[in-house]
């Protein structure tokens, strides 16, 4: 399957529109809750780090950790588990369930591929929403901690907050964030799909696959979270 | 034509198909009956691909679907069209969309609106409305989604057909309709026809030739009136019914 979509992405006009369609899904209509999810990652973060480093170390720390960790690590992958939850199991769900009911079966008897007609437009929307959805993630995140920990975090000022993001920041570390989302929307996409086009055995079957694509994403997102550490020590 | 040679296929434990050997002639309507679960799906299945046998071969229009490359099962495919016993149809997309797919192929650009007139015929053939087209397969009857899966399967003017089961759940109006568009086919249009069903009416009606499929092999293969007076014990069992009919209404 993973040759088949790497010969079908050049070709656009095969899966353009079934593209844009997908990506409406899992941007647009996913947006609020990402944010949502940043804005609770933010909030936490600066909460903690203030709770953790007052009397300890300088205040502006809060700033560095909170521009560190949301940019590399807690925004893409709790935007990346989120989207799991959401557009994963979606996928998997509603593949499984074209499996069991002849669907998939009757795109072939069409002499239509469903790898091009089905993961392909889910995979291309992966890898066009995931980077910019990541970066809208980061940037609620980075404005929720500082937002919550000028409320939460006594003495922290919002000078202490900059002068600690642009302490530790480094472009490199967005550019690796937006690599981050571009992986884990071909991780989810492609992995939901694979499991759901092998769906099986009827409701409980779609159920299984559902959770098995949960499952395995899940596991695919932590593993490549720390095989990709060396890329941001590499810069 | 399609040839089935020595077809042989098992799932698990479960031998469905035993050397299945059948030839279906260009043109004509063959009507398969068996008990459930005999195999007569998969026997279709195997025509168009879908499954491969452990042993055996189906021959359509000369090619081999045991060997055939990907380019080759797809211009199988495109010249078969397939009527699935739950209509199979895309439930993300309405009607119209259904129809599309099937009358288009991947590199074709044409749009719904460009087809609308198509698709109305198409729905006319099938007794469906117009109004239909807008519809999703979730806001139709079960007998309305066999009917669409109906008029999706004929959309690309195939040459061969194969029709599962494709007037149960149908009221016998709409029934007789799809009979009459089986026969219709074949003899106006010269469309090869293989048509699953349990329907003893309808496979008396279109089957220029019946055959029984029973124990993994056909049993018995004749046209209708001498599938009738057949003295094989099985099949009586199976036209036995209309035979009760026939003496009831004389």
């Amino acid at each position: 399957m993973a040759w088949q979509i790497i010969r079908c992405l050049p070709k656009p006009r095969l899966y353009i529109n079934a593209a844009l369609q997908q990506a409406y899904v899992m941007g647009i209509a996913s947006l609020p809750l990402v944010l949502f999810m940043a804005f609770l990652c933010g909030a936490v973060t600066s909460q903690q780090t203030g709770a953790q480093f007052t009397g300890g170390l300088p205040l502006w720390v809060v700033g560095s950790v909170l521009a560190a960790s949301v940019i590399t690590e807690l925004g893409p992958i709790l935007t990346g588990i989120v989207m799991t939850a959401r557009i994963g199991a979606a996928i998997a769900a509603e593949l499984a369930s074209m499996k069991v009911t002849e669907q998939i079966d009757a795109l072939y008897a069409m002499g239509r591929d469903p790898v091009t007609f089905l993961v392909v437009p889910r995979v291309a929307a992966g890898l066009l929403v995931f980077p910019p959805l990541i970066v809208m993630a980061d940037a609620m995140g980075l404005a929720a901690g500082w937002f919550v920990g000028l409320l939460a975090v006594d003495g922290l000022t919002s000078a202490d907050v900059i002068y600690g993001m642009r302490y530790y920041f480094r472009p490199w570390s967005l550019v690796f964030s937006v690599i981050k989302g571009g992986l884990f929307g071909l991780t989810i996409t492609f992995f939901a799909c694979f499991v759901g086009l092998d769906g099986k055995g009827g409701a409980e079957g779609v159920g299984k696959a559902t959770t098995q694509a949960v499952v395995l994403i899940t596991l695919a997102l932590m593993t490549l979270d720390v095989l990709l550490v060396p890329l941001l020590k590499a810069f | 034509m399609i040839e089935y040679r020595n077809l042989h296929k098992s799932f698990g434990a479960l031998q469905v198909l035993n050397g299945v050997d059948l030839v279906v002639a260009e043109g004509e309507t063959l009507a398969l009956l068996g008990p459930s679960g005999s195999g007569k799906s998969v026997l279709l299945k195997h025509a168009i691909g879908l499954l491969e046998p452990d042993e055996g071969d189906v021959i359509v229009d000369g090619i081999s679907i045991a060997t055939a490359s990907a380019r080759e099962l797809r211009k199988v495919r495109r010249m078969l069209g397939y009527v699935f016993q739950n209509s199979a149809l895309f439930d993300s997309l309405s009607v119209a969309e259904n129809l599309l797919l099937a009358q288009c192929d991947e590199s074709d650009t044409r749009t719904v609106r460009n087809l609308r007139d198509d698709a109305v015929e198409l729905l006319g053939k099938v007794n469906l409305d117009a109004a239909v087209l807008t519809k999703y397969p979730a806001e139709l009857s079960g007998g309305m989604r066999k009917r669409v899966g109906v008029a999706r399967a004929i959309a690309s003017r195939p040459r061969y057909l194969l029709w599962d089961e494709p007037t149960t759940g149908l009221d016998p109006v709409n029934a007789d309709n799809i009979d009459q568009l089986i026969f219709d086919l074949g003899r106006d249009l010269g469309v090869t026809s293989i048509v699953v069903t349990h329907d003893l009416d309808t496979a008396f009606d279109v089957g220029d030739r019946i055959a029984l499929l029973y124990d993994g092999r056909i049993r018995a293969i004749a046209p209708p009136a001498e599938i009738m007076q057949s003295t094989d014990e099985v099949v009586q069992k199976f036209v036995r019914r209309t035979k009760i009919m026939e003496s009831a209404i004389a």
